[in-house]
């Protein structure tokens, strides 16, 4: 019986372990539609250096662009923007969210 | 078979996803900051193997497997605080320079990092014949760091991410496994008294 359900969690936790995407972190959705009516990375890229963020990296995730960086006060962080305002949504520093748009 | 139970060929095993870590990172292939999650991650479920081998020996019974992984177990505890010390460098690297590290060392999802990794460098650093020999019962007492450790390390993946699911789908396992330990030792110890 302690086999049976030992086994039967082992195997859980692996289907678990393999449904979870690694990359996807997801913090954020952003329904957006199509990819076309986006501004690029580096427009947001950018747009973020002007209002004083040191950029490391971006990349689409969850529909919206995710942004690693440092911002204007000197927090490194991870943050969410908008693809197509290029809005601020959501910012954390190190899984402490320091920022979320309402609705978000 | 002997090539098997070798133990270089547990600790080249065991080496094979930093050497891929670092010669990716050498060629500018993936970034310090992408191996964080790598390393930390090789570093947590190594540890919950090494913690998991003696409960499941006391709720499985002696299995040929288990004693197989009992007798490598300090190999097994040790890769695990060198998969942290690996994260901790793709950290340091990452952030680069001290006082940002500062900055953010107030941060649920660090503080539990560094504290994590200061546990763990203590049964580490004594997993040797020599400790063992000098400490006595003491040594044993000192490996139990490990547990808090691991609470810290669950602490530091859950608020590090702020998700909970694939800190738990590793941790609960571990948890059912030492509580199972619990219910099966309880009724010995009385059997005993």
């Amino acid at each position: 019986m302690r086999t049976l359900s030992l086994l039967s969690l082992a195997g859980a936790a692996a289907l678990a372990a393999i449904a979870t995407p690694a990359s996807a972190t997801g913090a954020i959705k952003c329904q957006a539609g199509p990819a076309s009516s986006w501004k690029t990375q580096d427009a947001l890229k950018a747009k973020l250096i002007k209002e004083g963020w040191q950029v490391r990296k971006t990349k689409p995730d969850g529909g919206c662009y995710e942004v690693y960086g440092t911002t204007p006060e000197g927090d490194r962080v991870e943050a969410y923007f908008h693809p197509v305002t290029l809005e601020k949504l959501y910012v954390a520093r190190r899984g402490e969210v320091l920022f979320r748009k309402k609705g978000y | 078979m002997a090539i098997f139970n070798h133990r270089f060929s547990l600790w080249i095993l065991l080496a094979l996803p930093a050497v891929a870590m670092l010669s990716g990172y050498a060629r500018g292939a993936t970034e310090a900051m992408d191996l964080l999650h790598p390393s930390g991650e090789m570093s947590a479920r190594l540890m919950i193997i090494a913690i998991a081998i003696s409960p499941l020996i006391s709720v499985l019974g002696p299995r040929k497997w288990l004693q197989w992984m009992a007798a490598r177990r300090r190999a097994l505890g040790v890769a695990a605080f060198a998969y942290a010390l690996l994260h901790l460098g793709f950290y340091i690297i990452d952030m680069g320079n001290v006082p940002d590290m500062i900055a953010e060392v107030l941060a649920p999802g660090i503080w539990t990092g560094w504290a994590a990794f200061i546990l763990m460098m203590v049964p580490a650093i004594l997993s040797n014949d020599a400790s063992m020999r000098a400490l006595k019962a003491r040594w044993k007492q000192l490996q139990r760091f490990v547990y808090p450790a691991a609470i810290l390390t669950l602490l530091h993946w859950i608020w590090v991410h702020n998700n909970l699911g694939p800190a738990l789908v590793h941790f609960i396992p571990l948890a059912l496994i030492v509580a199972l330990r619990a219910f099966k030792s309880f009724p010995q110890a009385k059997q005993g008294a």
